[in-house]
Order: structure tokens, then C-alpha cells, then sequence
């Protein structure tokens, strides 16, 4: 733990999460989304104001008559899909230009993290877990130490790892004999220094290696480990590490995750991802034209 | 068989066209390369007729379409059983015969300690070959399996393919 604070504490512009992102966290952990609040922070950023006004034209969420008015845009979409798309479009900043350090192309950290959410969301949806909202915003979350291996390493981060790759051994095992750290044990870090609940830190900071004999077990950390490893499949932000991870046994398990839901979900992520892409695609299309 | 251990620069050509996951893309553009990224369990399948100097490229995420008949419909590259005969379909729109094609596949990979129960990386792979015993296809070259990312790059001029891996390129075909 020492020598993980002590290498967020040499990294001069720690990222910052957006005071909207921690926001509307609060209300995820409440449960109870305040559109009124919603509607301040979109309405303070006036991208985020475009992004709405897009979201509730697409055929995603849309309806026939577009719509040009931002309270109009907020009612449509309703709270719960508001804090998704705040929080989306927010932690977009964070990953949009991450990830060089494991060889990921520009934007493919940020299909990953949308991947993961999207993958999570769907997980909690079919074991009927209550806070599938949760399970969306730490799917979203959960390689944020990345960001941090990205900016204390840079280039030289393949060639150290590279030294402590062997077939059999997880990409997170490879991290922390070369570092003495792994970007989930950094991430984790990372949430409780921005002053995110302890239950985010612990699914970040496990989401490769979810505890099995915890009195008090969380299956959020479950179901964002489970993520993770459905978004590998999808293809989606693979990197120098592949597919150098494993699935715990006892979260497939108890997730009751079989070949068919698992190429269930895999379709599934995929195509939603698509659809949001598709739909923000679409309507720059129609604005422009 | 295996990609080949020469150091190779990869192609330099004017248009680089991406195939996305669950893409396929088809060119008969000399001064193209086809690229797909960083496959996993996904399969990049490669055909090229050196004589039309037609080529494509799929990229597909899981063997068979019936986990989702209605998505398969709307965007066959997504499985093996739906993008393969649609890939070899739109390169005889294209002027390509089949006698003549060249035909290779990348990636494949698995997670570790997959003890049997999902193995999406085999079964795309034993999907594959299903698929082309049945149509008697051979594989020219394939470099497939254990657990890495595979960038994987042909050039519409010669057909010629290379894989990268952790930023070091290899020679699949012609190998």
C-alpha cells in the first residue's frame, strides 16, 4: 500500500473525476436520481447539453418529432437514463486518450470502459441484482489504474512487464512482479483518493480477483469481474495483455454463467455498444444535415 | 502451422481500410490494405484472389448465429456461420473465383484456465474449419490460439499478410 501511494504521489496531475461524475454517483447509491440537479450540471456544460439533446433525438431513445429544447430532451430520457448518460459522456474525458502503455489505439480504453458498463448492466439485469446502476458505473470504472500506468510508465511499460510474462500467468500477476503493483490495485487507490464509496474501490481494486470466503461478500465485485472477461470476448479493448486473464470459478458459479449466457451476454454488449454509437453517429448526421 | 519469424515492416500503402469487430470489409483497390485490430477470441478471416486482385477481410466474435438469430440477420459478420459465407459471396460479387482464392485466419485466443466450460476461442476456431471442410476450402496459413492480441494486415496488391503482436510484425502468407 505504501509504495502504491507513494507512486500516485510522484504522478504531478493525478486525473480528476468530474465533480458531476461524483454527483451523480451519490444518487446512484441512493437510488433515487434528482432530475432538477441533473439538469444543473448538463445545463453547466454545454457538451454535455449537445450530448442530451442527441440522446433523446437518436433512435435509441427517440420518439417521432425531434425535440430541440433541453428540458423537453431531460423529461424524455427520465433520471435513470440521464445519470447513465451524465456519467458516460463525463468519464469519457478520462479514457477517450488512455491506454498507450498497453497498446491500445485511441478510443479503444473508452469502447472498453462502455463495454464493461454495458456488460455489467447486463449481468446484474439476469441475476436480478438490486443495484444494476452500480454495476454500470463500475463497469465503466474499473480500468481507471491504467490511466495511472499510462501516465507513470509510458513507453517503458511493455518492455518492464514484458520481462515477467509467462504463458500461465494472469496479466495482473505479470503487473505486480514487474511493478510491485497491478492497475486494479492502483485503481482502487486511485477511486478512494477521489473520495468514491468503499464498495466502487473494492469492485475496481478486485475486479480481477474477486475474494471467494468474504463473510460479508459483495457480487457487485462479482459481476464487474465477470464483465470484464465478457468484454474480452466482445473484443473490446484488448491490448499487450490479450486475453491474459482468467474468470474465477466461483463467480462463474455462482453467476450461473454458462456457454449460453455468456455468448448471450457477448452479443449482447456488443450490440448495445453499437447501438449507442450508432444512435450518436445518427444524430451528429442529422444535425449536420 | 504458425505466423513466420521473420521481422517484417508491414504494409505501406495509400489506403488503409479497418474492418471493425464484427465487420467485413472487401476491396479489389491495388493501393489498399485491409486491417483489423487487436483480435482475441475473434477470428480474422482473410481471402484473396491473386488474378482479380480482389481481397476482404471478416472479423467475427462467436460461431454460431443462433445465440441471436435476429442480430445475425441485420450484421452477419458477427458470427462464423453467417459473416464466412457472406465474406466469400461478396468476393465473387466482386470477380474473385473460388479455385483461385488464397484463404488465412488469425486469432482465436482463449483466457486462461478455461477449464472446457466456454472455450469461445476454440469454438470459433473448430467452427472455421467446419465450415471450410464442408465447402472444401484449405487453409493457406493460420496463426491461431494461446491467449494474445493479433493486429492482422493484408495488402491488396499481392495479398501478402502479417500479424502484428505486442508491436512486432511477422509473415503469415506467403509464407
Amino acid at each position: 500500500m505504501a509504495q502504491l501511494n507513494e507512486m500516485l504521489d510522484q504522478i504531478e496531475h493525478l486525473p480528476a473525476l468530474p465533480s458531476s461524475v461524483i454527483r451523480v454517483t451519490e444518487m446512484l447509491i441512493s437510488g433515487e436520481p434528482d432530475l432538477n440537479e441533473i439538469e444543473q450540471i448538463i445545463r453547466m456544460d454545454e457538451a454535455l447539453s449537445m450530448t442530451i439533446l442527441r440522446y433523446a433525438n437518436s433512435a435509441l431513445y427517440g420518439r417521432p418529432g425531434r425535440i430541440f429544447d433541453l428540458r423537453e430532451s431531460l423529461v424524455r430520457l427520465g433520471g435513470k437514463a440521464l445519470m447513465k448518460i451524465v456519467l458516460e459522456q463525463q468519464a469519457s474525458s478520462l479514457f477517450l486518450k488512455a491506454g498507450s502503455a498497453y497498446g491500445l489505439r485511441r478510443g479503444a480504453m473508452w469502447r472498453g470502459a462502455l463495454g464493461g458498463a454495458l456488460a455489467a448492466d447486463q449481468i446484474a439485469r439476469t441475476n436480478n441484482f438490486a443495484d444494476i446502476d452500480l454495476c454500470f458505473l463500475c463497469g465503466l470504472l474499473r480500468d481507471i489504474g491504467k490511466i495511472i500506468m499510462d501516465l507513470h510508465f509510458a513507453n517503458d511499460y511493455l518492455e518492464v512487464v514484458e520481462k515477467h510474462m509467462q504463458p500461465d500467468r494472469s496479466f495482473v500477476e505479470c503487473e505486480r512482479a514487474a511493478f510491485g503493483m497491478d492497475h486494479a490495485q492502483i485503481g482502487g487507490e486511485l477511486a478512494l483518493r477521489w473520495g468514491l464509496p468503499e464498495r466502487i474501490c473494492n469492485a475496481i481494486r478486485f475486479h480481477h480477483e474477486p475474494p471467494e470466503h468474504e463473510p460479508d461478500h459483495d457480487q457487485l465485485i462479482d459481476i464487474v469481474h465477470a464483465a470484464d472477461i465478457i468484454c474480452l470476448w466482445a473484443g473490446l479493448a484488448i491490448g499487450h495483455d490479450g486475453l491474459q486473464y482468467k474468470l474465477a470459478t466461483h463467480v462463474r458459479d455462482g453467476l450461473k454463467l454458462d456457454r449460453r449466457t455468456a455468448e448471450m451476454d457477448i452479443a449482447m454488449t456488443w450490440c448495445r455498444l453499437r447501438e449507442i454509437e450508432e444512435s450518436m453517429e445518427d444524430a451528429l448526421v442529422q444535425e449536420q444535415g | 502451422m504458425s505466423s513466420s519469424p521473420i521481422t517484417y515492416r508491414g504494409p505501406e500503402v495509400a489506403n488503409r481500410i479497418t474492418v471493425g469487430v464484427a465487420d467485413m470489409q472487401l476491396s479489389n483497390d491495388v493501393d489498399s490494405a485491409l486491417v483489423t485490430y487487436a483480435l482475441g477470441s475473434c477470428i480474422g478471416v482473410t481471402i484473396y484472389d491473386p488474378i482479380a486482385k480482389v481481397g476482404g477481410m471478416l472479423h467475427f466474435m462467436l460461431p454460431e448465429s443462433k445465440v441471436n438469430a435476429e442480430k445475425a440477420q441485420s450484421n452477419p459478420a458477427m458470427f462464423a456461420d453467417t459473416g464466412v459465407p457472406a465474406l466469400f459471396k461478396q468476393a465473387y460479387e466482386l470477380g474473385a473465383k473460388k479455385s483461385r482464392l488464397i484463404v488465412c485466419a488469425a486469432g482465436g485466443a482463449e483466457v486462461l484456465a478455461d477449464d472446457g466450460h466456454f472455450k469461445v476461442g476454440k469454438r470459433n476456431r473448430t467452427m472455421l474449419r467446419k465450415l471450410f471442410w464442408k465447402n472444401n476450402i484449405l487453409l493457406s496459413a493460420d496463426d491461431t490460439g494461446g491467449s494474445i492480441s493479433r493486429t492482422l494486415m493484408m495488402t491488396l496488391s499481392d495479398g501478402e499478410i502479417s500479424i502484428r503482436t505486442k508491436g512486432k510484425e511477422t509473415k503469415l502468407w506467403p509464407n
